[in-house]
């Protein structure tokens, strides 16, 4: 290993919202290639954490370093590079409403990166290709079903060379049905080498994928270690508790 | 009533002339407001809270004042004062731009903050600065979202707009009125008038919604 600077690495992030805190003081790093999963309850401040990683949400207090150098979030530019260098995946996917697949892509390359428009395009449709979605490129958000709503918002993040993937629950807006093509495709990325950090509730996913897995809840990281320490062997009581619960969900499930 | 008709059809050209002046005025206006209005919008939205208020006295001092007043204020008042020699077309044009700003910006607005919280996000998330997520996410769907509150903005400046027949402007009312007071026929001519805007109500409402029609988002309803 060559390089041992973690790609992200965040420091004692705190969040409050008037008298509600939400983030009360998360560190985590992310080695390349790594891949890291938030498990906890609802509320517990999971997706507070990822938008405030990537600035969407101010933070009160805290560092963020990616490989190894600051970010300054209110120097316009630096927060501009930083966040085309950690894509997001939203629970709701959020794509560009008024812009068909194609261009929700392609958007990023050509009025942030100013791609040209050709050079731009043959990327676009690379990602979109490398998702599977050739063939619904013309197709607008409201035309897809969710799981190919993802699958574009996946290729829009991919479009501008992250090196980083926060995903903040990306199959829990999914029918049961659609949450594969999504995984499937998450994999990929995983086995493409890229490092993520990943909430979910899929336990079999997240204990096939993550490296290692966060518990979260109240704010705090309770524990933290490998898949199948925390997710069948966790030494916190609530840990142990959440951990069956959604167990227990998944197999009923599937 | 015979002899209105004769009135009528002797005159209909010369009426109907006031057509194209009534429709620059209110086009220009519509315009004018769209293009300030856009920008008072993302102002009163995204703006310091400076801004913010200014925006909004602006809009209370446009929406509060009586066309009339604002047509005299200017012509009569400002320009006069400043010396500058304006006609009154086009005193018209700006004042009832002016106006229609203070009411386009609010629709606009309105549509702005209709948008779900997360398009903003994702714009960012992609690395485009407030701007470029406001000209090339936000305000092209906004606008989409605005097209029905603009039918309504034409139809009210469209009526609006015969108030400027007290600058002199010629458009429809101050051709008919004419036309009224050399033939006293007022009743058959202002019934014309009426018509007149009656029919251009009717068509530009037609098409604002193919308008409408055109620019939807495909699979989007709204
Ligand atoms: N924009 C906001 N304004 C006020 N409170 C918020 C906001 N966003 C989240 N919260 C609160 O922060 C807490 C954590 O929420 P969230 O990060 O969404 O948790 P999770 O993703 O783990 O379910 C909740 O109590 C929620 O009500
Ligand atoms: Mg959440």
């Amino acid at each position: 290993m060559a390089d041992q600077t973690p790609v992200l690495r965040i420091q004692n992030i705190k969040k409050s919202y008037g008298d509600n805190k939400v983030l009360k003081g998360v560190s985590l790093e992310l080695n390349r290639g790594g891949i890291k999963v938030v498990i906890g309850p609802s509320g517990g401040g999971k997706s507070t954490l990822l938008h405030c990683i990537n600035f969407l949400v101010g933070l009160d207090e805290g560092r963020i370093y990616l490989n190894g150098k600051e970010i300054i979030h209110n120097r316009k530019r630096e927060l501009t590079a930083y966040r085309q260098k950690v894509g997001m995946i939203f629970q709701d996917f959020n794509l560009f409403d008024h812009l068909n697949a194609l261009h929700n892509v392609l958007i990023g390359p050509v009025r942030v990166k100013k791609l040209p428009k050709s050079e731009a395009r043959e990327r676009a449709v690379a990602e979109l290709e490398r998702v599977g979605l050739r063939d619904h490129m013309t197709k607008y958000p409201a035309e897809l079903s969710g799981g190919q709503k993802q699958r574009v918002s996946i290729a829009r993040a991919l479009a501008m060379d992250p090196e980083v993937m926060l995903l903040d629950e990306p199959t829990s807006a999914l029918d049961p049905e659609l949450i594969g093509e999504v995984h499937e495709v998450i994999r990929d990325l995983a086995s493409g080498g890229m490092t993520m950090l990943l909430v979910t509730h899929e336990v079999g996913f997240a204990s096939s994928l993550a490296d290692e897995i966060f518990f979260m809840e109240d704010g705090k990281i309770v524990e933290q270690g490998p898949p199948q320490k925390i997710l069948f062997n966790a030494e916190c009581d609530r840990t142990r508790e959440f951990c069956a619960k959604i167990g227990r969900l998944h197999n009923n499930s599937s | 009533m015979l002899q209105g008709f004769i009135v009528i059809s002797e005159n209909l050209p010369y009426i109907l002339g006031g057509i194209w002046v009534t429709l620059t005025v209110v086009v220009g206006a519509l315009i004018m407001g769209l293009s300030l209005g856009l920008v008072l919008s993302v102002a009163q939205v995204y703006g310091s809270r400076v801004v913010r208020r200014t925006v909004g006295v602006y809009v209370w001092f446009f929406r509060g004042i009586p066309l009339l007043v604002l047509l005299f204020l200017f012509y009569f008042g400002i320009l006069a004062n400043l010396q500058i020699e304006l006609s009154p077309f086009i005193v018209s044009i700006i004042v009832l731009g002016l106006i229609s700003s203070a009411y386009q910006s609010q629709i606009i607005r309105g549509a702005i903050l209709s948008l779900p919280e997360g398009q903003l996000k994702a714009a960012r998330s992609i690395g485009m600065s407030d701007s470029k997520a406001i000209v090339f996410v936000i305000l092209p769907q906004a606008i989409r979202l605005s097209i029905p509150g603009w039918t309504n903005e034409y139809t009210i400046i469209l009526k609006d707009s015969a108030v400027t027949y007290a600058l002199g402007v010629t458009e429809i009312l101050a051709r008919s009125r004419h036309v009224a007071e050399r033939t006293y026929q007022h009743f058959w001519i202002y019934i014309l008038a009426g018509c007149i805007f009656l029919l251009l109500t009717y068509v530009g409402t037609k098409l604002f919604q193919i308008l409408e029609e055109k620019v939807r988002t495909p699979g989007y309803t709204q």
